[in-house]
């Protein structure tokens, strides 16, 4: 009920910046992207990963994860519907959704993630009917293995939306996109982690201890992924100078974003999640794993914060060696308070996914009673 | 054993899956590659016809002599361009739109001190083209960079990828439009070098912000074709040193900076 | 007990015309049935009153995209044409803008409840009265003090807040 209203006071929201125009919200000609993207762009990325386990299951043959496989499915359906949600209510003229469904530009990265995301919806659909399916049970494993490549293609599209952009310091890498990917395993994981314990809790079924150690290490696993590859990205760009400034802000001095890049992004999000899930003195305790899909989720939150608003905030380099100053504020950080009406777009479209999530749930046979003990 | 028979059997099926899904994958890009390129080629057809003896198709530009312009100079260009086309930015809120903007540089080293006009630098190769998913921002074939209100569906990628930062977005609803500048929220817009006086004068266009600041034969922002060879900013160009701003990016910008 | 519900549905959308003419013609929200007024200074539209009020909006959609990727202008479908005839209000008069049922265009639209946002963008009046509010004259033709609307800025306030504000 709660997440229903959620769902509608954020499309209410979504509703009054469409009509008063973007002003309401913080988002600016400096930073035209904001909080509304930090959500989508999460539940996007959460989505691609949250078919992880159907992917383990269908394609990589452990068949221990198999009772878990739809509920996947299902989780990455919902979190990419409430993705794409937010992402569309935030345009200017979202009015003109058809427009964008019937003129491509191929040449854009963000054209060839609409065909992305909607196909993966529906070929999300068609595992799914098919996991469900007695009789076409065989064709589930084929139709897992190109959801699988085609998450991956999906996951690096998304990552290149930033790393495309030659123009702006804080992007313009490779590296993007693989940190991305690994970024959906690691939230996508967590997400599915907590909404299967809370479903699990919410219908008093039984979960055995093995799976939850399993899904511990591969979390644990993950997060270190992402370490790397923020590491790899930050020192690559350090090595040269002309990035020094760039690092410097979001290292050291860019204020909000540094801090969370630090404390939320790597501390909270990265470091203590890591120590939770491998302390052995934590091994059998579900709410050390509960804690740290939160902490982890959290980190994700900050981490494209920092990349999504952070990266806009620090000026183009249009004048190199000049010291630049203009009424188009130029040469100064970008300004950026997420407002209410943004925070409210975001969290309609998590309320929209869980609520999915939910309703689905009740209504079709998604969980397993229990999960078996796993034979090894 | 049950696990045992799957392994075997999975193998076989795995490649040969993999090699449909590889099939597949290539039909599926195979169009969009094909309709890039020929849309490619097609426009490089289109702006080479005629390239024998004069080009049938213009590129316009800019050449913008800082030396030649005061502040109060620049300050003219952006008050014209904002009586020409209806915009102002006069509460420097950070969500105003400012299609040309006047730019203090200081150097780092020497501290010696310019001011030029900035606005869309209208590139031959324009990243902002690149990246509009529905292709409302697009170059028109005389190379002059716009925006499709029409087709734009507001979603600022193109102000991402700008490296110029020319793009605004219309955070408000606005009233009061002009009929040559139709501006309207939710849309993207930048600089259009005036394309409803190019539309209407051709070579002898003159944009309002260059009309500002030339004085006679003095003309500190210069108007022209630069696929011309004779005409004043192709012969400018030639005989004096100019830059183009991050030529670097390799993007082809259409204006040109002397005294940079 | 089905039959009993699908006659009540059917017998709701059967009386549904005969419900919007009574509110029509009672007054009470009436909708007005739409009379265009037709400019007094032309002797006919660019194309006959039939073919129009079919079509005009395929014209219109063709010439939109005809006028902003070729940058043809002068052609007898432009937008600016059709403002100039038929939103042609003398100066004295009040200007009439989109939303009100008197422009032209809200006449039919608002009554077929097509919305169309064509407005939101284009100025929704002629070429004179916005010269006649001095808005499209060259700069040097334009006087200082003469300055309506909020879209404009005179060289003077421009400098002044220029002393205040000048560059972040």
């Amino acid at each position: 009920m709660l997440l229903a209203i959620l769902a509608a006071v954020g499309i209410g929201a979504a509703h009054h910046m469409d009509v008063e125009g973007h002003h309401i919200s913080g988002m600016n000609n400096q930073v035209v992207w904001g909080l509304p993207h930090v959500f989508a762009i999460f539940l996007i990325v959460a989505a691609s990963g949250a078919l992880n386990l159907a992917s383990i299951a269908s394609v990589f043959g452990k068949i221990e994860y198999k009772p878990l496989a739809r509920f996947s499915a299902v989780l990455s359906i919902a979190l990419l519907v409430g993705g794409l949600a937010v992402l569309l209510l935030d345009l200017g003229r979202p009015d003109r959704l058809i427009v964008a469904m019937t003129h491509y530009n191929f040449k854009s990265i963000f054209a060839w993630n609409i065909i992305l995301y909607s196909g993966f919806i529906v070929i999300a659909l068609a595992y799914l009917w098919l996991m469900m399916e007695r009789r076409f049970e065989r064709w589930s494993k084929p139709a897992g293995m190109f959801a699988f490549a085609w998450r991956l293609i999906l996951t690096t599209g998304t990552g290149s939306i930033f790393g495309f952009l030659v123009a702006r310091e804080a992007y313009d890498s490779a590296l993007l996109a693989p940190m991305f990917i690994v970024m959906s395993f690691s939230f996508g994981l967590a997400v599915f982690i907590l909404l299967l314990l809370a479903s699990f809790k919410l219908d008093q079924r039984e979960l055995d201890g093995i799976h939850l150690q399993r899904l511990r290490k591969l979390l644990g696993l993950f997060s270190i992924g992402i370490l790397y590859f923020v590491m790899l990205f930050h020192l690559t760009k350090l090595y040269g100078t002309q990035n020094h400034g760039f690092e410097r802000f979001i290292l050291l001095d860019g204020g909000v974003y540094t801090q969370l890049f630090w404390l939320f992004q790597i501390a909270l999000g990265t470091l203590l999640p890591l120590f939770l899930l491998y302390a052995p003195r934590w091994q059998n305790s579900p709410k050390s794993l509960v804690l740290a899909c939160l902490l982890i989720i959290q980190g994700g939150f900050a981490q494209l914060y920092v990349i999504i608003v952070g990266g806009q905030a620090f000026p183009l380099n249009i004048f190199p060696g000049y010291h630049v100053e203009s009424s188009f504020f130029d040469g100064v950080i970008g300004t950026y308070t997420p407002s209410l009406w943004e925070l409210l777009l975001g969290c309609a479209g998590l309320a929209g996914a869980l609520l999915i999530a939910l309703l689905v749930l009740r209504v079709l046979p998604i969980l397993p009673q229990s999960l078996p003990g796993a034979k090894d | 054993m049950a696990s045992e028979l799957d392994n075997i059997e999975l193998r076989p099926a795995r490649r040969r899956f993999m090699q449909g899904a590889a099939a597949l994958a290539t039909t599926l890009i195979a169009p969009g590659v094909l309709l890039y390129k020929t849309g490619h080629a097609q426009g490089e057809n289109e702006a080479n016809a005629g390239n024998k003896d004069r080009p049938a198709i213009p590129r316009w530009g800019l050449l913008i002599d800082t030396n030649a312009l005061s502040e109060a100079d620049v300050d003219a260009c952006v008050s014209a361009c904002q009586r020409e086309h209806g915009w102002s930015s006069d509460a420097g809120s950070p969500t105003d739109a400012q299609w040309i903007r006047k730019v203090h540089l200081t150097d780092k080293q020497s501290g010696q001190q310019t001011v030029l006009p900035m606005m869309c630098q209208h590139c031959a190769d324009p990243p902002c083209v690149d990246v509009c998913p529905t292709g409302a921002s697009f170059k028109r074939a005389d190379g002059i960079v716009l925006v499709n209100k029409h087709t734009c569906i507001g979603c600022r990628y193109c102000m991402m990828a700008c490296p110029y930062k020319a793009r605004s977005f219309i955070h408000e609803v606005l009233q009061d439009q002009l009929a040559v500048a139709p501006r309207g929220k939710g849309t993207v817009e930048s600089c259009t070098l005036c394309v409803h006086r190019i539309d209407r004068d051709g070579a002898n266009a003159v944009p309002a912000c260059a009309e500002a600041v030339n004085r006679g034969e003095r003309k500190a922002i210069l108007f022209g074709d630069l696929n011309d060879p004779d005409s004043e900013i192709s012969q400018r160009l030639q005989s004096h040193r100019t830059t183009r701003l991050r030529a670097d990016l390799g993007v082809d910008p259409g204006v040109s900076y002397q005294g940079l | 007990m089905r039959y009993l519900a699908l006659s009540a549905l059917l017998g709701w959308f059967a009386c549904l015309p005969a419900a919007a003419a009574e509110v029509e013609s009672s007054g009470f929200g009436a909708v007005v049935i739409p009379q265009p007024t037709k400019p007094g200074n032309a002797s006919a539209c660019v194309e006959p009153v039939d073919i129009m009020r079919r079509d005009h909006m395929k014209f219109l959609l063709h010439q939109r995209d005809a006028t902003v990727l070729e940058g043809e202008r002068d052609s007898k479908y432009s937008l600016v044409g059709c403002m100039d005839c038929h939103n042609a209000t003398e100066p004295t008069e009040t200007v009439v803008r989109y939303p009100d049922p008197q422009h032209f265009c809200a006449g039919c639209h608002l009554y077929a409840s097509v919305k169309i946002d064509c407005f939101e963008c284009h100025a929704d009046r002629s070429l004179k009265q916005l010269q006649q509010g001095r808005l499209d004259l060259p700069l040097e033709n334009l006087p200082l003090e003469d300055q309506p609307g909020s879209a404009l800025l005179s060289l003077q306030t421009f400098h002044q807040q220029l002393g205040t504000s000048g560059g972040e």
